[in-house]
């Protein structure tokens, strides 16, 4: 049942070109080259050290890796995090 | 980032330390109840630092004491608590706004009157003159109005033809024009020299004191001495200032040009006349019935009328009409006397010499020239005077 109601808010933002993670409230990640990453729409940070940082979404946990991770900022809707990213990983 | 730095520079920031093992969770926490953190730095597996506003800060206290951390401020930034330290700087504080109180009455304080341009007055007469009206060094430059300081110069020193004053820095600038005085009127108590006002040939030069610089028969210009105010003496090696005093006349030329055409142009109206009527609406006209004026030489003349005729009220209606009359005038060529245009221009070109003659010249020499060229009659009248052309100038307030 869910996801079909899923499939019919992805069907109706592909119809009328609305953006999707609106519509479907998913998470959106920017990236600045390696130095900046913001991303919106999250569910809360599960871990955060220099090396790591782990944080919730509707579609998963996003794992970041690299070196001299800080959070520049942290709202309830969006989270920007600078230092040197090697590594995105999407685990669901 | 600049304008958001700047503005929590002046709301005031802290950096906070956090210690505890569930730091994450007081991250979304505090993320959750809208409090704006930032720059979060992790310094070990159990502290944190990172940034709050002051506002922020007091609500992060409680969400601490529930996830159990412990917490601390590390330092506290912005302007907030800078006035906040400078309240308890008192003399610190005093002591800057002294300092700013008096760069500024300082600077708006007349250090230095100069005066320019002074030739036959001595500056230090007139700055005690000023001295008596209350202008002095150590003035307040709030308290000097130009205007009135020219006013009584003017008044007071009644050949003065120009005075301009002015204020640049903590300086009052003078700056005077005088009319030549008769050597007599100069103060004899101030050294001087005598210097030529006009250009001329030397005729007669009777120092009687101070030392004659020009010989018989040589040619000065405006501005060359002519007696020495200053003495050298050979025996003591040293200068002496004397006022000097003497006559110098001088063969000098003045000469005036006038030009007459030769051909005069008359104006008549022919009575023929073209109208265009508009209207205009403050200074913005239409103009109706557009099309070309039929002739070739006219005289425009604008006759505006308002719509509604409120004169009587003293209000000037803004809408008005107009009617543009062209009035056609035909050109006639008259041919002058020749003759008679070469008297008239004699006369009045001696006429405006007459006029620049001082009192004491005596005439030489008349000489008239007539040339014509090209329909354009010229006349040169030149006379020669023999005048007295020194002048007395202070010494140490020429210009160099």
């Amino acid at each position: 049942m869910k996801e079909r109601i899923e499939s019919v808010k992805q069907n109706i933002s592909e119809a009328f070109e609305l953006p999707t993670d609106i519509i479907m409230d998913l998470p959106k990640l920017t990236l600045v080259g390696n130095i900046e990453v913001s991303l919106f729409n999250h569910k809360g940070i599960i871990e955060y050290t220099v090396e790591t940082i782990r944080i919730n979404t509707k579609c998963g946990i996003f794992k970041i890796t690299g070196e001299k991770l800080e959070i520049k900022t942290i709202l309830s809707e969006e989270i920007i995090i600078v230092g040197l990213i090697k590594n995105i990983e999407i685990i669901s | 980032m600049l304008a958001i730095k700047i503005w929590n520079y002046f709301k005031g920031y802290v950096i906070i330390r956090v210690e505890g093992l569930t730091l994450e969770r007081l991250l979304n926490l505090a993320a959750t109840y809208d409090i704006f953190l930032w720059d979060v730095k992790r310094l070990s597996s159990m502290v944190l630092e990172m940034k709050s506003t002051t506002k922020g800060f007091k609500e992060f206290k409680n969400i601490v004491k529930k996830v159990g951390c412990r917490i601390e401020i590390k330092e506290k930034v912005g302007f907030p608590f800078l006035v906040w330290k400078l309240k308890e700087r008192k003399a610190l504080l005093s002591g800057l706004l002294l300092f700013l109180i008096l760069t500024f009455l300082l600077s708006s304080t007349i250090w230095k009157i100069d005066i320019q341009g002074n030739q036959q007055t001595p500056k230090e007469e007139i700055i005690s003159f000023l001295k008596e009206n209350n202008i002095s060094v150590g003035n307040l430059k709030l308290r000097m109005d130009k205007e009135s300081i020219k006013d009584i110069l003017v008044e007071h020193y009644d050949y003065f033809s120009f005075v301009s004053v002015s204020i640049k820095g903590t300086k009052l600038i003078i700056e005077v024009k005088e009319q030549d005085l008769p050597p007599e009127k100069v103060d004899k108590s101030y050294p001087c020299h005598i210097v030529a006002k006009k250009k001329g040939v030397i005729v007669k030069i009777v120092p009687k004191n101070g030392k004659a610089v020009v010989e018989k028969g040589q040619i000065v210009s405006e501005g060359d001495t002519l007696i020495r105010g200053i003495l050298n003496d050979e025996s003591v090696d040293e200068q002496i200032l004397v006022h000097a005093e003497g006559e110098v006349l001088a063969l000098t030329r003045y000469s005036f040009v006038i030009r007459v055409p030769l051909i005069k142009t008359e104006e008549k109206y022919t009575g023929k006349i073209f109208i265009q009527k508009g209207i205009i609406i403050k200074d913005k006209g239409i103009k109706f019935l557009k099309g070309d004026i039929p002739f070739e030489n006219y005289k425009e003349f604008i006759i505006e009328k308002p719509i509604i005729n409120l004169g009587k009220y003293n209000i000037d209606f803004p809408i008005k009409t107009v009617s543009y009359e062209y009035r056609e005038v035909e050109l006639r060529e008259v041919k002058q006397n020749i003759d008679f245009l070469k008297k008239t221009a004699q006369i009045e070109a001696t006429k405006e010499i007459n006029s620049q003659l001082p009192l004491n010249a005596k005439i030489q020499s008349k000489n008239t020239r007539h040339q014509i060229d090209e329909n354009i009659l010229t006349t040169q009248v030149i006379i020669e005077t023999i005048e007295d052309i020194g002048r007395k100038q202070i010494i140490g307030n020429e210009e160099d």
